[in-house]
């Protein structure tokens, strides 16, 4: 077994010098390196870019991300490209130590090697940083790396990446990206009990940091069917008029498609809007039925009957938003920089699961640092525990018009765990 | 009637349910602290305390605050005998048109009642939400360091000993 | 004794009263001596010979001070406290040359009713005009004071002594102020010359003394405009349009009107409002009535990307500024940059707010206004009644930063109290209200050309700059917003460029330095498709940003050092000391560059007339996000005879501050017919995670110089500085504002 498991070290290098590289190439990684979002799990708030540190909550425990500056002693400094591609295609580093898999190099393995010649072009010059990843802390005995040897015969899959000569070039430079360093399944799709991607039900929906990741395929929860241009719309900038604005580990996503190729981000979308698929009766008698609900106007037809004695859900999920949603959402919408979403419309309200909705009155939406964006407030010291429930119960029924979420109360309750946390 | 728990006080308030805590604040009980800004809960300057945590009263409204105590700068202290809080703003002349300050105090009282030994960052994340147009962040800064260093245990004290 | 007009009789109703002095305010005889004036112009009713300050359009003494039979003083002022702490340096003015304790003294400010006609308080004026004017008639009452005293205790005036309003002979005799004023007489016009006290014997002058309006604005006095709270108040808001050239296609009120507590829609061609008891019923039926308003609109504005390029297409009247020496013929050597700026915007933290009551055909205003009498004319002719049927007051509103949409409320004010006579009806302009209407900060473009002699010295200069007009202000109803969307509109003025020395667009245009041969352009431009007007330092925020640049890539160039350069063209002592006090206690000969980081020199007197600064930084340049941070600043200034240290720190710092955020973030957004920044999210401003971790200030203290307002000395430099330390830190050279992450980005590029 441990034949099985063990791999070599490669030999260290000296870290090659920044004008070994071509201007271009490195330009083409940095582009790269925004499809892939590396930054997501290897750049900490504060900390330097790609220098590592950021703590990963998985089912299995804590991982952090590692240094990917070019730092000879704490980073990939001394990684030749051959340990590079080793590591994103076998999750395996330059020492022979497996890599866990919440790097997703299930995916990776997929890039071609023109990409990850360019994403190591990128990396190798980047600003070299000394920092050492915390310790991970993970289940026993997930801590013991040869295990993971066995999750790659399971998982990984070595299939090239995908073609299909029916459609446009720029289809399959969607499905090629998507597929390799997109990994956009990672998150949309639910796993299994030992970690990896249930491929049978891809794009299927799934969860990242706590947040409900909506389905991409038929599954999708949109009330209303989203064009090519809305896609891309929503990957460059974040927004998608009347449908949804990236919250949470989208807004990562988002950041790191900023800075890719806009011809792959555009790829993206027409690869992922055919993953949606197209329009059925039952999809448009819901969009209908969904507009229909916006164009209704407010939310709560008459704000001066509501009052604080109703303390059903639906009452007291009216009064909140009356109280607190509706200046921004009904009644000020176009007044304010773009305007909030008309929730009807909203993914969020439309999810089968409430955690995104939840985080998202809970946190606010903020655009990055200095950007100009829409900022959503956060609520959680507005709402009470039993507001916010309310508050969801109401948008579930008067704004998606679908069945009530199952355990809402457990799942704001255990949202507010983590926020403290 | 709707009745709140201002400062301590019981306050019984004849206003529409949905009416954000700010205008009621202000045009009702006289409380002149807690600042219109955007009414959007973008800038701060009506940041409140309601169960001891700080809030935008411009998104808060009076029918949802229940029995959760309410806590203004006229809370903290007055003019001529202000708080500890208040009273490192005057020393450190943190204000200009001081329009925000009402807010940042409120923002600031927030944390220190949470954490009487804030670090330098901890304070400067922390008062993120507030906004001041006028460039005295610096000096905003400082009051907060200087109440935290001079009475951050008191504060912080204090706050556990009144009522929720 | 001067005649008083029968028409003023009814103002002394205000200001007489049992034994005080009678505070006549004596107003000049010509009626177009009170038409609204352009920013500094003064009246002249009858030419007082060179009277100092503001003591030129209002000689009488008794037009600003006042005591009271219990040593109670008030001091009048004209201008106006806009957040710049200019009520506490008033008072120290007067405190000093009165010799009272400053707790005695109540200070007056803007008010048609009671206080000079000091114009606008803008352009840093408020120290030279109103505080030169408070410190001469202040010692020139002292002196009459004291002559008063003299005969009451027999003694020469010489032998007398005071302290805290009590003047004191030997024997212990004394006799208070208060006691003599039912003989002292001071309705009279003011001496040209003033006893004034020496600077040794200061006590109040250059001392730190504590702001008094902080306290209250801690623990939640009554300090603004949006803290009155009148008898009977009702509440207004005002619908606007949502882009400037939309028309009101259709309203139906009816379903507003029904609502709770609302008590009137106003509706005057596209000017509508609705009055409600209470300010959240105003707020709700404001949304309603948005929602029931349908538009058409026009699309009348340039594409963004294509601004500065309608900037260049403008129309513009030429005048030449600056034509000294012969510049010579074409030289290929010539350094040359263009540099640019977008629309900005005051961005006030808290929205403009007017309240107005009409009562017995009298309307009272109570505004933030920067210009109380220029505002009154303006609402005069709007509401087609005399001057006199209007009183202005100035209430304190947040920080304006020049023109913002204070002037606009009030007429919304007013035209809403036409409608509901006899209550006073509260304006609160919105967010969004603010952020789209106000007028903005206009586009600039500037294009500098040089070329230095062998030695490394300039030898001929080149500039141009681009811009509209920087003052819209009342004086006129048609500057007033609402009054251009009545269904008989009143028209704007049309803009005027503001002369030299103090200029608009070319405000700071001609460099202090020393320059043999040197051509200054100003492109005035007159067609404005966004409403614009005086936004902090004018024009002088682009034209220092751009000379200051433009001297650091001219050192450059000749691989000198930025400061060195700048000194060997200086010969102002004044300039010369700022600057050297700064790049010493920066460290600029010793500065160690760290990775990512670099240091920016920067310096302008502003307008060549007020303040002067120097500023040294250091800023960090994150390659990756293209995140630019201030680390630290250092600034040195020089605002002549220093009344209040710490008036001044705050000042500098403030103006770092927010220039700092100007440069790395702001620009106003729109489409082809509308603003879209309207709200926090779309036009971000500097959170304390970016703010400078530290910024230190030097005051070079002018003991007998004149006093120089400092509330626009710093913008100009720290723009400069932050583009030069860029460039230290980076090589690459910015000259588009704002320094945004994408731009600085694609600016350094990847590698």
């Amino acid at each position: 077994m441990l034949a099985l498991t063990w791999r070599p070290q490669l030999a260290p290098i000296d870290p090659p010098a920044r004008s070994s590289f071509d201007a271009a190439l490195i330009r083409r990684g940095e582009q790269l390196a925004g499809v892939g979002n590396c930054a997501a799990c290897h750049t900490t708030r504060d900390g330097g870019p790609y220098a590592g540190g950021v703590a990963l909550a998985t089912p299995f425990g804590t991982v952090h991300g590692t240094n990917l500056t070019p730092d000879p002693d704490t980073g990939i400094g001394r990684w030749s490209e051959a340990a590079f591609r080793r590591a994103m295609r076998d999750g395996v580093a330059r020492s022979g130590s497996r890599l866990y898999p919440v790097f997703p190099f299930d995916h990776y393995a997929r890039a071609s090697d023109d990409d990850l010649q360019a994403l190591y072009a990128f990396l190798m010059t980047r600003e070299p940083v000394r920092a050492e990843a915390p310790a991970n802390r993970l289940m026993f005995p997930l801590g013991f790396r040869p295990l993971l040897a066995g999750w790659s015969l399971l998982y990984l899959d070595r299939a090239p990446p995908p073609h299909d000569t029916r459609m446009s070039a720029e289809w399959n430079r969607g499905a090629y990206l998507t597929a390799s360093l997109g990994h956009c399944s990672s998150c949309h799709s639910p796993r299994t009990a030992l970690g990896g991607e249930d491929r049978r039900r891809r794009f299927d929906g799934g969860e990242a940091e706590g947040w409900y990741v909506p389905a991409l395929n038929a599954k999708s929860p949109s009330p209303l069917p989203w064009s090519v241009e809305q896609l891309t719309d929503y990957l460059s900038s974040g927004i998608a008029r009347d449908h949804a604005i990236a919250g949470g580990p989208m807004q990562g996503v988002v950041a790191g498609l900023a800075r890719a190729a806009p011809a792959d981000v555009r790829a993206i979308a027409v690869y992922i809007g055919s993953v949606m698929g197209d329009p059925t009766p039952q999809r448009d008698e819901r969009a209908k039925a969904s507009v229909a609900r916006a164009e209704r106007g407010p939310l709560v037809a008459n704000a001066s009957t509501v009052t604080s004695g109703d303390r059903s859900p639906l009452g007291l999920g009216a009064a909140v938003y009356a109280g607190a949603c509706a200046s921004c959402h009904d009644l000020g919408r176009r007044l304010s920089s773009g305007g909030a979403l008309q929730l009807p419309l909203a993914v969020a309200v439309h999810d089968p699961d409430p955690r995104s909705l939840i985080r998202i009155v809970l946190r606010g939406i903020e655009p990055l640092d200095g950007e100009p964006g829409r900022l959503m407030p956060a609520f959680g010291a507005q709402l009470t525990d039993e507001q916010v429930t309310a508050l969801l119960t109401f948008l579930r029924q008067t704004a998606a018009g679908a069945p009530p979420w199952p355990d809402l109360a457990a799942a704001v309750r255990s949202a507010r765990e983590d926020e403290s946390r | 009637m709707i009745t709140l728990n201002i400062n301590g006080r019981a306050a019984a308030v004849d206003a529409d349910p949905t009416t954000p805590l700010l205008y009621v604040l202000r045009d009702d009980l006289k409380l002149n602290g807690a600042k219109f800004g955007c009414g959007l809960g973008q800038c701060g300057a009506c940041t409140v305390m309601v169960g001891g945590q700080a809030v935008m009263s411009c998104l808060m409204p009076i029918g949802l605050v229940e029995q959760r105590a309410v806590k203004t700068v006229e809370g903290l202290g007055t003019p001529t005998a202000p708080g500890p809080l208040q009273q490192a703003f005057i020393d450190e002349q943190a204000a200009q048109c001081g329009y925000c300050i009402a807010g940042m105090i409120m923002r600031a009282q927030a944390l220190l009642e949470r954490n009487p030994h804030p670090s330098d960052a901890e304070i400067r994340r922390h008062m993120a939400p507030n906004l001041c147009r006028c460039g005295t962040h610096l000096r905003i800064l400082r009051a907060v360091r200087r109440a935290a260093d001079r009475s951050g245990v008191a504060i912080a004290a204090e706050s556990r000993t009144s009522a929720p | 004794m001067k005649r008083i007009a029968s028409s003023r009789l009814d103002r002394r109703r205000f200001l007489a009263s049992g034994a005080a002095l009678v505070v006549s305010f004596r107003l000049a005889d010509g009626a177009a001596a009170r038409n609204g004036a352009a920013q500094s112009k003064k009246a002249q009713p009858k030419p007082a010979p060179a009277l100092p300050g503001s003591l030129k359009t209002e000689p009488m003494l008794d037009g600003w001070i006042r005591i009271d039979a219990d040593g109670r003083v008030t001091v009048f002022t004209g201008k106006a406290e806009l957040g710049q702490g200019i009520k506490t340096a008033l008072i120290q003015v007067a405190a000093e040359e009165l010799v009272v304790d400053p707790a005695r003294i109540t200070l007056v400010t803007a008010d048609t009713a009671r206080t000079a006609n000091e114009g606008y308080t803008a352009g840093s004026h408020s120290m030279q005009d109103s505080g030169t004017a408070i410190r001469h008639a202040a010692a020139q009452v002292r002196a009459i004071l004291l002559g008063r005293a003299a005969e009451r205790l027999a003694v020469a005036p010489e032998r007398l002594t005071v302290k805290d309003g009590v003047v004191g002979a030997d024997g212990g005799r004394s006799v208070a102020y208060g006691e003599l004023v039912a003989e002292a007489n001071w309705h009279l016009a003011a001496a040209p010359q003033s006893p004034l006290r020496e600077q040794a014997t200061h006590t109040v002058i250059g001392q730190p003394m504590r702001r008094i309006d902080i306290p209250a604005k801690v623990a939640g006095g009554v300090a603004y405009v949006q803290d009155l709270r009148l008898d009977r108040m009702v509440h207004g808001r005002i619908v606007r349009p949502p882009s400037p050239a939309a028309s009101l296609a259709s309203l139906d009120p009816k379903a507003v009107e029904q609502q709770a507590g609302v008590l009137k829609v106003v509706r005057d061609g596209r000017f509508v409002g609705v009055v409600a008891e209470r300010e959240h019923q105003a707020v709700r039926a404001l949304r309603a009535l948005g929602l029931a308003a349908r538009w058409d609109e026009q699309p009348t504005l340039p594409l963004a990307q294509n601004l500065y390029k309608s900037v260049r297409e403008t129309p513009a009247e030429d005048s030449v500024i600056l034509d000294r020496g012969v510049p010579a013929p074409s030289d290929a050597a010539a350094l040359s940059a263009t540099y640019q700026r977008p629309y900005q915007a005051h961005a006030s933290i808290g929205p403009s707010c007017a309240i107005a009551q009409l009562l017995d055909g009298r309307y009272t205003v109570w505004t933030h206004s920067q210009g109380v009498y220029p505002l009154r004319s303006a609402l005069a002719e709007l509401l087609g009644v005399a001057k006199d049927a209007v009183r202005c007051i100035h209430v304190e509103g947040s920080g304006c930063y020049g023109h913002n949409g204070a002037d606009d409320v009030a007429a919304d004010a007013v035209l809403l109290a036409r409608a509901m006579p006899g209550r006073p009806v509260r304006v609160q302009w919105m967010r969004e209200d603010e952020h789209g209407w106000e007028p903005f900060g206009p586009p600039m473009i500037a294009e500098a050309k040089a070329t230095l002699d062998a030695a490394g010295m300039i030898r001929d200069w080149h500039y141009e700059v681009w811009s509209n007009t920087h003052s819209t202000r009342p004086g006129a109803a048609g500057d007033l917003l609402a009054a251009t969307h009545l269904a008989r509109p009143f028209k704007p003025t049309p803009p005027k460029p503001l002369p030299q020395p103090e200029g608009g667009g070319d405000r700071n245009a001609i460099p202090l330095y020393a320059l043999p041969n040197a051509h200054v352009v100003h492109h005035f431009l007159r067609k404005m498709p966004l409403r614009v007007s005086a936004l902090r330092s004018l024009g002088a925020y682009l034209n220092v940003f751009a000379i200051e640049s433009f001297m650091d890539e001219l050192a450059r160039s000749a691989n000198l050092d930025p400061v060195a350069f700048r000194l060997r063209h200086l010969n102002d002592a004044r300039a010369r000391d700022v600057i050297k006090t700064a790049a010493d206690r920066f460290g600029w000969p010793t500065f160690q560059r760290r990775p990512g980081r670099g240091r920016g020199f920067a310096f302008a007197r502003y307008k060549n007339l007020g303040a002067y600064a120097a500023i040294a930084m250091e800023v960090e340049v994150q390659r990756d996000s293209g995140r630019v941070r201030v680390v630290r600043a250092v600034a040195a200034t020089d605002s002549g005879e220093v009344v209040n240290p710490d008036g001044i720190r705050n000042q500098i710092e403030g103006g770092i501050v927010q220039s700092s955020s100007w440069t790395l973030s702001e620009e106003v957004t729109f489409d082809a017919s509308r603003v879209t920044s309207r709200d926090w999210g779309g036009y971000p401003i500097l959170r304390f995670p970016d703010v400078p971790e530290q910024v230190d200030v030097h005051i070079v203290d002018r003991p007998g110089q004149p006093f120089l307002g400092t509330g626009e000395a710093a913008q100009g430099p720290a723009a400069a500085a932050i583009a030069n330390a860029l460039a230290d830190a980076t090589g690459v050279r910015l000259r588009e504002l704002p320094f945004t992450r994408d731009r600085v980005r694609a600016a350094i590029g990847p590698a």
